[in-house]
């Protein structure tokens, strides 16, 4: 790969700067300074001038960085990535297959008669792709959404967009949007041009819409002898072969594989005997997405969830050419496989494989191009070989075949191949190898034995680097064994003083030695810590032997014909035996307690003083040699650390000094540094100069930068992540990293399952996506599922709770019983019959158990009858995503219980009716009540009798006619019924009609049952008869008491006892003669006339009394203004009397 | 001994790592079978300290189904859904809190909600870890996995020594939707020794004499040593006397490692002499720091585990020698998630030539594994 990026690497565009045109160019630029205002001669002068716009520039700059920001995404595409996955989608008869075979046509020049399931091919250096067509069924559209990488979307323009192409939007949309590239076919069907034109253009607008604006359509102007354009296609190649990809989160956490070859390899026999026996099937095809683990489940999309039995890798039978220096694919490399459409020349069927041989003709012609295919077809019949093999059940070495023309490919293979070997010439090889291996595992011999026939892949690596440090080791283990000793010297002559102490003790001691001796081990040795952990397990593609064990125990050696010698599987038993039933515990040293090492003992010390800060540090890490790697590459400016003075302390340094300490110092502890060589001293300086660079060379832009530093981080953080990934494995063995990583995606594998129902593979058709998507951890089990929910817009109908619905989740597609319900204010979900029109609601059902915010979409049939889908339009009933799982619901509905007083006190009574029986009661005891008018209340205490009737306290007295409710919820639960749909496992032609259940309203339907009428509900004429008020009566003590105004008024009793109101009643009306008329009307005017002359004398004389009054007042003003002087007057003279008096006084 | 898988439940044998099993049943949601639980002893069937934890998984989990068999010699177990919240429960004082609170910090950030959780029992005991010794070097290993403490917290309210116990001790845990992977394979320096010293309805002397004999041997290695001692008093100091000392070894990467000891169970007859208890505590945090590696050899397993649980990226660190208990985590790690870690043993640096022998630390290990993409089914979002 790094070559190949030397080589992809274009030499950079390097401006003249000498010669002609570099003149020409800088005259072009010199503008003439005289004319310049003082802005454009000195900008940097004017750079800031007004501080808030500036400011504000800054602050939209940033704003748009920070738009662009994403949160930065571990890179997980493996270095060889897995074919990509185009999947040709659109309404039948617009020219699917056309595409695809023009397209291969166009990438590998050659022609494929029938395509049929994935065809995958090497489309240039680096890439592959697997081209699928998608038929006209939901499940397939739902199917090939969840794997295709990018869509080509087919669309007969002469018909504009179908409900199909909408609908498959949709399901993108919710299953992650993969790249979606519109193709418009049959333009050649509108002749004239005008329309043509207005109809690309108004398919062009609405497909933006749908997608983005700006997605690409392409236009495939018409077909010459059934193919389109060559160069139409060719830029569709194009456009294909560069497009980049972005990971979608479902497909980054899930591994997937696109089957694309099935074999059958139950034994015929038991097919003979019954025909519908579970069947043993293998299925191959790329790992994509992320690591395939062996042991995950995996759920087949249209059968269910399967155990994968057996999992290996293959050679890859369309590998990418060698990274060689060539700019062109070589025709060789140029490989297309597809083994369910014949191409390459094979036809898988059933129980045979037929050859395609192209007529009887075919191998006259000896030209260059019959040469590859020639090629191309002794790679087949290799394979044929194998094949056979196959058939008497073998295991994995299909395609060694394959692997002998790429030699490339050997390398990887050699593992396999390891693997295909049974006992035979590796033997002793591996017993070498275990030999050296139980050398260094005290203790864990016993699984010699059984790993001895097969060799572990981890064998490999190392056995050999065990011998490499062997040397080394033994050093170790010799200065830890001295130490050992010593310690044991000491407890032997201990035990040697005291031998006369009871055996107990020293049992004790024996045995806490024993436990040392082990911890000792312990910390030494282990040298294959691998096989001492996972050497129990199945490692790499086979099977423990069980035999072995077996003839282990029959060859026990007998001793003495008493004694049998205890072999190694004896003494594991024995171990594990041991082991079972210990009490757990976490310690280093569980149970038993070992004598320690004595660590204040000096020689102890010494192994662990520079675990300490006070310790030595290592070279790279050590400060003062650090100071010195510094010096050093400062060369002259040595002096200048040499020695100083500390101001603060007044302390003085000198250098001479510190140089004679630091050999003591390295006396004592261990030297652990080289001292710097010439080249350290460059690369740091150069880091450092690069470091000054970037944060003051800022030559063309010399505007204020932001603080980006925490994406930046991030970024790197998830870049250092990404390489670490892909590297850290890059040196394992094939096999063990299988088992560590899991499969790659990019392997090409081939799994087995057991079990398979056998109408998966009697029913098989080809033109439906396998899709086998793994389980995550928890993934395959079956709870609650909370999620939010949207019927969509185009959808006609409302869903209805308990209506069975088709869910598309994950990998699944299963039939399931939901139960709608809008989230109160406190959390609380109550229960909704019917989805809501425009708005989302919750919704739950009881199915797989899937992560947080995983898209899904409902669907109410999936079968394809033409009448249902004209009637529905858009079959699409919902989207939404999961909130939530749990393993039970809380879902509520509102109930309102009724009951009636049976006797009420002051503010108590007694109500029944409510409850059925006293149990109940004590159920609701402190219950809030409330009656129609509103007085609340609460329930107090059961009574005796009736059964189920209760005392309640009310906060005013109720009445007799009162109705009192109880407001409560009730639980819905949830029906446990989750079905997935099988559609694969349909005969033939009904692929498309799986029905699953009914709701009750089509078996109504269908078997025109008309549901009764409830009588209750029925309209009946009310009928109320007008209410009589009592009337009014008032006490007569109140009656006193009342003004008289309120009083109730005695009847006015006349002569006749009738109404005064009825006296006039008997009276006749009198009409006027003329003469009567005129004397009426002449005493009218004269009291007219009268009251005219009173009126105005009535003014005169009011205004007389004015006129008098105001005199009256005159004069009275006078007579008190004379008075008042008067009074002044007398006052005075009073007044100065009284002063006279006073002195004298 | 490699589990027997039949219809998706394995099977296995034996009542030792009942514990380890169950959890990782649990998080994993396979279910389980234990058989043959002590079914040969004088007293067969499940332990009531086990039937105990059985009890306490239930409280943290939502529908989870447990069998017993009548003799109760074999168990099966299918795990429910992890809720979290509120819980309360008295631990059985056959085995120590830390028993029980391994689990919960386990579990604790795969709940539906934050845990908190009250544990009352023994705070100390031989077998189990104790409390001050998750507090202090099993939290922050949780904390490099979720890199935000928001309300990861451990509070000792009252000690309690066995047999009696009477100690509690309040557990809060922040959930996470997935665990970040983590490489870890500098540990540095120990730069400080911290410590405390407990004596509970003992003699207040006991304490001050455990501080000097300990802080006697760490002073040789380290001058930062300090060591508290808590007095505890009336009803704080729990149903039964004891006294012990837990050290804490720090260092300058955030790797904590500790040692504990505690006094011998009060009513058998025999004495610890405070200062031997000091010394042996020291001695064996000197052990721990000879093993050295990023985390303490009791919580291996608890780093492999959250290390397997991460999402699918890459997680390396090194540690010290196996145990034998985190040899069996792998083990079980491999059985219910099929994640193979890769372990190589790391070689001591060749340059260091003249003095080789003398500074050969203790074998360190690598341990290398991409995660399971493991992500916590059981929060809720909005």
């Amino acid at each position: 790969m790094g070559d190949d990026a030397a080589f992809d690497k274009k030499k950079s565009h390097h401006a003249k700067r000498a010669g002609r045109k570099a003149e020409k160019k800088k005259n072009k630029t010199k503008l003439d300074q005289s004319n310049l205002s003082a802005r454009q001669r000195n900008p940097k002068a004017f750079a800031i001038q007004n501080a808030v716009r500036a400011e504000k520039q800054f602050r939209r700059r940033e704003d748009v960085i920070a738009k662009k920001q994403h949160i930065p995404q571990v890179d997980k595409t493996p270095l060889e990535p897995p074919p990509i996955v185009v999947a040709v989608v659109g309404p039948p008869r617009v020219g699917k297959t056309t595409v695809i075979n023009n397209l291969i046509k166009s990438f590998i020049k050659t022609n494929v008669t029938n395509t049929n399931g994935p065809i995958t091919i090497v489309t240039s250096k680096k890439r592959r792709i697997t081209l699928i067509e998608c038929n006209n069924d939901v499940n397939s559209m739902i199917d090939i959404a969840k794997c295709a990488d990018l869509v080509l979307l087919l669309c007969d323009a002469s018909f504009g967009f179908e409900m199909e192409i909408f609908e498959f939007l949709n399901i993108c949309q919710v299953h992650g949007m993969p790249k979606i590239m519109g193709v418009l076919t049959h333009l050649d069907m509108i002749k004239n041009a005008k329309t043509l034109k207005t109809t690309k253009k108004t398919l062009k607008h609405r497909f933006w819409t749908e997608v983005y604006s700006g997605a690409k359509l392409f236009y495939l102007s018409g077909i010459v002898h059934g193919e389109y354009l060559r160069n139409e296609i060719k830029n569709l190649a194009r456009f294909i072969s560069v497009m980049k990809f972005r990971p979608l989160s479902w497909r980054m956490t899930h591994s997937y594989v696109l089957a694309d070859r099935l074999e059958d390899i139950t034994s015929q026999e038991l097919i003979r005997k019954d025909a519908k026996v579970s069947r043993d099937v293998v299925l191959y095809g790329y790992v994509r997405g992320v690591p395939l683990m062996k042991e995950s489940a995996v759920h087949i999309a249209g059968v269910g969830d399967m155990k994968i039995n057996e999992l290996s890798y293959l050679p890859d039978p369309c590998p990418l050419p060698s990274s060689g220096k060539k700019r062109h694919l070589m025709e060789r490399e140029r490989q297309i496989y597809a083994p369910f459409s014949g191409v390459g020349g094979i036809v898988y069927d059933k129980d045979a494989v037929y050859i395609e041989l192209k007529g009887s003709h075919s191998h006259k012609k000896e030209d260059e191009e019959t040469n590859e295919k020639k090629v191309l077809l002794k790679n087949v019949v290799e394979t044929k070989e194998t094949v056979d093999e196959q058939m008497q059940e073998s295991g994995f070495k299909l395609f060694s075949g394959g692997a002998v023309i790429y030699p490339n490919m050997v390398k990887d293979d050699e593992y396999l191949q390891h693997n295909s070997k049974t006992n035979n010439g590796s033997e002793s090889e591996s017993d070498s190898d275990d030999a050296n291996d139980s050398d260094n595992d005290s203790g864990i011999d016993q699984s010699e034995k059984d790993t001895k026939s097969s060799k572990l892949p981890w064998d490999n690596n190392s056995g050999s680097e065990a011998e490499d440090n062997e040397g080394g080791e033994d050093n170790e283990g010799k200065n830890s064994e001295n130490d050992e000793d010593s310690d044991n010297e000491n407890d032997d002559s201990e035990e040697e003083s005291e031998e006369d102490e009871d055996f107990s003790k020293k049992w004790r001691e024996k045995l806490s030695e024993k436990a040392t001796e082990a911890y000792l081990d312990r910390q030494k040795t282990s040298k294959n810590i691998m096989k001492l952990v996972y050497g129990e397990f199945e490692i790499g593609n086979k099977t423990k032997e069980q035999k072995m064990e077996s003839s282990d125990e029959s060859d026990e050696e007998e001793i003495g014909g008493l004694f049998k010698k205890v072999t190694d599987t004896q003494k594991k038993k024995h171990k594990e035996k041991e082991r079972l039933d210990l009490d757990e515990c976490s310690f280093f040293y569980s149970s038993s307690k070992p004598n320690l090492r004595d660590w204040t003992a000096e020689s102890n010390k010494q192994l662990l003083i520079n675990s300490f800060v006070t310790g030595k540090r290592s070279a790279d890490e050590d400060a003062s040699e650090l100071l010195k790697l510094d010096d050093a590459s400062d060369g002259d400016d040595e002096e200048l650390y040499g020695d100083f003075e500390d101001l603060e302390t007044g302390e003085k340094h000198f250098a001479e000094k510190e140089k004679e300490e630091n050999p003591s110092t390295e006396e004592t502890g261990s030297k652990r540094k080289a001292d710097p060589t010439k080249s350290e001293i460059l690369a740091k300086k150069l880091k450092l100069k690069a470091k000054f660079d970037s944060e003051y060379d800022n030559p063309d832009d010399h505007r204020i930068k932001g603080d980006h530093s925490y994406y930046e981080n991030l970024k790197a953080e998830a870049l250092k992540q990404s390489e670490l990934n892909k590297s850290v494995f890059e040196n394992l063995d094939n096999g063990l990293r299988v088992e560590v990583e899991g499969f790659r995606p990019g392997l090409y594998v081939r799994m087995m399952f057991k079990n398979m129902p056998a109408e998966f593979v009697t029913n098989f058709d080809s033109s439906y996506p396998i899709l086998i998507g793994s389980l995550n951890m928890a993934e395959q089990n079956i709870g609650f599922v909370s999620c939010k929910v949207k019927k969509h817009r185009w959808y006609k109908k409302i869903l209805k709770t308990n209506d069975p619905i088709i869910i598309s989740l994950g990998w699944r597609r299963f039939q399931t019983l939901p139960i709608y319900s809008k989230i109160e204010d406190d959390l609380k979900c109550r229960y909704l019959k019917y989805t809501p029109e425009h708005v989302t609601c919750n919704m739950h059902f009881y199915g797989p158990v899937t992560p947080q915010n995983t898209g899904f979409l409902a669907l109410q049939t999936v079968n394809n009858n033409p009448n249902e889908i004209q009637e529905l339009g858009f079959r699409i009933a919902a989207t939404g995503s999961v909130n939530e799982i749990n393993k039970s619901t809380q879902i509520v509905k509102k109930l309102k219980l009724i009951g009636t007083p049976l006797k009420i006190y002051k503010k108590t009574a007694f109500i029944k009716d409510m409850f059925t029986s006293t149990l109940e009661v004590a159920k609701f005891e402190g219950a809030r009540i409330k009656t129609v008018s509103g007085i609340r209340g609460q329930i107090k205490k059961a009574l005796n009798k009736p059964e189920g009737a209760f005392r309640a306290t009310f906060e005013d007295k109720i009445l007799m006619s009162d109705i009192i409710f109880c407001r409560t919820w009730f639980k819905v639960d949830v029906t446990k019924f989750y079905a997935p749909v099988v559609n694969l496992l349909l005969p033939l032609g009904s692929k498309n009609a799986w029905q699953g259940m009914k709701t009750k309203g089509q078996l109504k339907r269908e078997r025109n049952i008309r549901s009764d009428a409830n009588t209750d509900s029925m309209y009946t004429e009310i009928q109320r008869e007008p209410k009589v008020f009592k009337p009014l009566v008032i006490p007569k003590a109140l009656q006193k008491g009342l003004p008289y105004k309120f009083k109730p008024k005695q009847k006015v009793t006349t002569l006749s006892g009738t109404n005064p109101k009825d006296k006039f009643r008997g009276r006749i009306a009198v009409i006027k003669n003329p003469h009567e008329q005129k004397v009426a009307n002449v005493m009218k005017m004269l009291k007219t006339n009268y009251e005219k002359k009173q009126e105005a004398q009535k003014q005169a004389t009011a205004e007389r009394l004015k006129a008098h009054r105001k005199q009256k007042d005159a004069e009275e003003w006078r007579k008190l203004k004379r008075q008042k002087e008067l009074k002044k007057k007398i006052c005075r003279q009073i007044s100065k009397m009284g002063n006279k008096r006073k002195p004298q006084m | 001994m490699p589990a027997v898988v039949e219809n998706d439940v394995l099977i296995y044998k034996g009542s030792n790592f009942f514990r380890q099993r169950l959890l990782l049943s649990t998080l994993s949601g396979r279910a389980i079978k234990i058989e043959e639980i002590r079914s040969t002893h004088d007293d067969p069937g499940l332990r009531e300290y086990e039937v105990n934890l059985i009890r306490l998984l239930d409280k943290v989990t939502n529908g989870t189904r447990v069998e017993l068999s009548e003799t109760g010699t074999s168990v099966y177990y299918q795990p429910g859904i992890l809720i979290g919240g509120q819980v309360n429960h008295s631990c059985c004082p056959q085995r120590g809190i830390g028993y029980y609170l391994e689990v919960l910090l386990a579990l604790g950030p795969f709940c539906k909600e934050p845990l908190n959780a009250v544990l009352q029992g023994v705070t100390h005991s031989d077998l189990d870890v104790s409390v001050d010794k998750i507090k202090s070097a099993a939290l922050p290993i949780l904390l490099k996995f979720i890199l935000v403490d928001d309300g990861l917290e451990l509070k000792v309210v009252r000690r309690g020594a066995p047999p009696l116990g009477g100690g509690e001790v309040v557990f809060k845990c922040p959930v996470r939707r997935h665990l970040r992977p983590l490489q870890w394979t500098k540990w540095g320096l120990v730069k400080r020794i911290r410590g405390v010293v407990y004596a509970l309805r003992v003699s207040p002397t006991m304490a001050n004499r455990v501080v000097e004999s300990a802080k006697g041997v760490m002073l040789k290695f380290l001058p930062d040593v300090y060591i508290n001692t808590d007095q505890c008093r009336g009803s704080n100091a729990g149903k039964s006397p004891g006294f012990g000392i837990s050290l804490v070894a720090e260092t300058n990467d955030k790797t904590f490692y500790c040692a504990e000891a505690k006094s011998v169970d009060g009513g058998k007859g025999e004495i610890t002499l405070p200062e031997d208890l000091g010394r042996e505590c020291a001695q064996r945090l000197l052990d721990e720091v000879y093993r050295g590696g990023a985390v303490d050899s009791a919580f291996q397993w608890l780093l492999a585990l959250w290390m397997a649980l991460g999402q699918k990226d890459v997680s390396e660190c090194i540690i010290g020698p196996l145990s034998d208990y985190t040899i069996t985590f792998l083990q079980h790690l491999k059985e219910f998630f099929g994640v193979m870690f890769k372990l190589e043993v790391q070689r001591q640096e060749e340059d260091e030539d003249s003095d080789d022998e003398q500074v050969q630390a203790a074998q360190k290990i690598k341990m290398t594994c991409v995660g399971i993409g493991y992500v916590n089914i059981s929060k809720r979002t909005l």
